[in-house]
């Protein structure tokens, strides 16, 4: 790696001594290289300009308005609408089944993943089958997902319940009890990513250079040793990665509360909102509620929460980053005492 | 090697415009000259319409006219696509379908709408009872539906669970059993404690919708009048709320969960006897009777006779979004299908009650059996039904307060987690909460 840092020698022409003016060509040639690469970036800033930053601007200027689904915009309101929805027990209720669904769905899915993708790189038979099978629930739309578990988190006659009551456990209130909700929502988030998850560990693994395992086979360490000691610090940006994409996949959950129980009022979460997230709090709101202010206030905190829980990521991930300079640069003198030796 | 650059220049820069060109063209692409003859209009409605082969009859008699139709699973979804549609100012169908239960909403944007009077709605308005024609007409005299179906309610009882229970099974006796035309509330519950004694199961499916019923009879509901919330005050909607939980806490209810009523097993398996059913519920319970593995031989049945006497719930209206570029033609196209020659093959299709007199009297003068209500008569049942019905004011945040503010309290006492006054004071913080 050391080696590519040296600069290739490069033949030097004598400067000339007379400034000639540029020629066109040449001007047009010096203008491609400056601008082409801002050109080339631009179609994703427009894009994101169009998508992504207007649709921000403009939720903002909805958050600080009285402003009805129907009728539109009314009056300026300042920042009335954030401090009644920071007074409001339903918001807090949202953010609260938010954090515990996220943590629920994450942690479990992150381990599972990790040994998923620890098993997946070994010398398997039919290497591609099995990588492919542990993708196909990502290929079913959530709204699918959501369908197919409500059915099997049937309170009266749902699989689980059944299963569970064949070894004389009493039948689990899915949709009313709040924990049990929001493991059922949990499995269907899980059952969904986890998979997708191991895949991009799993290439990372591969990344990880195989002649290390061999050294510390040498040296007689087990396979979870190597698996602690090797494999897991040689993929630590990848999982961190991972951990930033499940944050904001976790606090934006949807579909699965949305559709697990369509019985009161179309779905707003069980009946005592025992697993209204808050992307469901912020859709009732706008669409059942009409509010179309407060639910514009709603989905600015809701992005300052993820930026906030995305700083400790990022600043997660910088320690990581740091530690692994530190373990390179210790590597690095240790090897150069062994060429002294 | 100047050469080459200049053309990798070339290149860079071209593909860059490329791309910017699509990024400014992206959005443009779609939009299809319509010829003069050739047109497309597009229908959406909801739930059970029975509108198919009526799209094809007037795609037969109209050359030139495509119906493209989508349906929507329930009204409650219905209402969320047009109330997000009508927000975002576009996308809405010519023909848009509209629920009586929201209404109030839409009535609040109504010159989003379609004058129907320009397109000669007046001439018909005799076909319609007066009330639901009222309905359609906002505060400044606008007209903006067509009245599709109503939803007169008649009660469903199920024969066999009413044999084993010791009642008579057949429709007549069992609208004597009820009192016929002075069947009351109070008598309903004393059948529903009685039934329960003899047989220890529910006696209906859930509390919201027999509250549903109780609240869309009264002369005003959760609004006056004259537009104002009233639940507070409202002393007879007090007073049915403690009857209601009066009964659901002595075990009368199943405590299921609406629109699911366990993938519609609780139909077939006995959790419950009797049934609130307007006219398009009929067509709801037969599907839920498929899909929870029953059907005619489950035995269901429809009285002539309901609780605390005439109700209404629901219904639906064809509506013309003032965005829709084809009006003429889309409320040609909404005015035939409400005619009552329409309505009543409408109502053979999909179970649901007419709202056009002429309609109505088809109906009660050529009684057809449905097969999956022991051969009832739904139809002439309906129409008697339907005297009397009064229109009750739905303000702007009706199905919110039906669903959300008392959705959640019933739900308690469904699960006995609470008392009447409980639940009422939950109902009260919940209004408060939901409702300014």
């Amino acid at each position: 790696m050391t080696s590519t840092l040296i600069p290739p020698p490069v033949e030097r022409t004598p400067r000339r001594v007379v400034k000639e003016p540029l020629t066109r060509r040449q001007r047009l040639s010096r203008f491609d290289l400056r601008a082409s690469p801002y050109l080339y970036i631009a179609p994703f800033f427009v894009l994101f300009a169009l998508t992504g930053l207007f649709p921000l601007v403009y939720t903002l200027v909805v958050s600080l308005h009285d402003w009805q689904l129907l009728q539109g915009q009314g009056d300026f309101v300042g920042l009335a609408n954030f401090t009644e929805v920071l007074q409001d027990r339903f918001f807090w209720n949202s953010i609260g089944n938010t954090l515990s669904i996220f943590v629920l769905s994450s942690v479990p899915q992150l381990v599972v993943a990790l040994v998923l993708a620890a098993v997946l790189d070994q010398n398997l038979r039919a290497k591609s089958f099995w990588r492919m099978s542990v993708l196909l629930p990502y290929v079913v739309s959530p709204v699918a997902v959501a369908l197919i578990f409500s059915s099997v988190f049937g309170e009266q006659s749902g699989l689980v319940n059944n299963l569970l009551g064949v070894v004389g456990v009493e039948p689990i209130e899915w949709k009313n009890d709040t924990l049990a909700s929001h493991v059922a929502i949990a499995t269907m988030v899980n059952w969904r990513w986890t998979g997708y998850n191991a895949l991009i560990l799993l290439a990372a693994m591969q990344a990880v250079p195989r002649d290390l395992h061999e050294a510390a086979a040498i040296d007689g360490a087990g396979a979870v040793r190597r698996f602690f000691s090797v494999t897991l610090p040689g993929i630590r940006p990848t999982f961190v990665f991972v951990m930033i994409t499940a944050t904001i996949g976790g606090l934006q959950i949807f579909a699965e509360p949305r559709l697990f129980d369509v019985s009161t009022a179309g779905g707003v979460g069980g009946s005592e909102r025992q697993f209204q997230t808050s992307v469901l709090y912020l859709w009732e709101m706008a669409f059942f509620r009409q509010d179309f202010g407060k639910a514009a206030a709603i989905a600015w905190l809701l992005f300052l929460l993820i930026v906030g829980i995305g700083l400790i990521n990022f600043l997660l991930s910088q320690r990581i980053a740091s530690a692994e300079k530190a373990v390179g640069s210790r590597r690095e003198r240790r090897r150069s005492k062994g060429a002294r030796r | 090697m100047s050469l080459h650059r200049a053309i990798r220049g070339g290149v860079a820069a071209g593909a860059a415009g490329l791309a910017l060109t699509l990024v400014a063209t992206g959005c443009s692409s779609g939009g299809t000259a319509q010829d003069g003859d050739e047109l497309t209009l597009s229908v959406t409605t909801f739930g059970t319409f029975g509108y198919e082969e009526l799209y094809e009859e007037y795609e037969a008699a109209n050359p030139g006219i495509t119906i493209s139709a989508t349906n929507i699973d329930t009204g409650g979804n219905a209402r969320t696509d047009t109330f997000t549609k009508l927000a975002a100012g576009g996308g809405l169908a010519d023909v848009v379908a509209i629920e009586e239960g929201w209404l109030g909403s839409i009535m609040e944007v109504s010159d989003q709408f379609v004058d129907l009077r320009d397109h000669g709605i007046e001439d018909r308005s005799g076909d319609w009872v007066d009330w639901k024609y009222a309905q359609a007409t906002d505060p400044d005299g606008r007209v903006i539906g067509y009245g599709t179906d109503i939803g007169p309610e008649g009660l469903c009882y199920n024969g066999p669970l009413f044999e084993a229970a010791g009642l008579p099974s057949d429709r007549e006796s069992v609208a004597e059993l009820f009192g016929g035309d002075d069947a009351s509330w109070d008598r309903y519950f004393e059948l529903g404690r009685q039934y329960q004694e003899a047989t220890g199961k529910a006696w209906y499916d859930h509390s919201g919708f027999v509250w549903n019923a109780m609240v869309n009879q009264l002369p005003e509901g959760y609004y006056s009048a004259d537009g104002d919330v009233i639940v507070e005050d409202n002393a007879e909607l007090r007073e049915r709320f403690d009857q209601l939980a009066a009964g659901t806490l002595d075990g009368l209810s199943a405590a299921e969960a609406a629109w699911d009523w366990n993938g519609g097993e609780s139909f077939v398996d006995g959790s419950f006897a009797t049934f609130v059913c307007p006219g398009w519920m009929l067509g709801n319970i037969t599907g839920k009777l498929e899909s929870g593995g029953g059907g005619a031989e489950t035995g269901w049945d429809f009285a002539n006779v309901f609780p605390g006497g005439p109700a209404n719930w629901g219904g639906a209206f064809l509506s013309v979004p003032a965005s829709s570029e084809h009006q003429e033609e889309a409320a040609k196209l909404a005015s035939w299908l409400t005619e009552p020659e329409q309505q009543v093959k409408q109502s053979a299709a999909a179970g649901n009650f007419p709202s056009t007199l002429e309609a109505q009297a088809e109906l009660a003068e050529n009684p057809t059996p449905n097969a999956v209500f022991n051969d009832a008569p739904t139809g002439a049942i309906l129409a008697e039904r339907a005297e009397g019905v009064q229109a009750q004011f739905k303000g702007p945040d009706d199905s919110l307060i039906q669903e959300n503010v008392f959705g959640p309290p019933f739900k308690a006492l469904d699960r006995g987690e609470t008392d009447a006054d409980g639940a009422w004071s939950q109902a009260v913080q919940l209004l408060g909460e939901l409702v300014d």
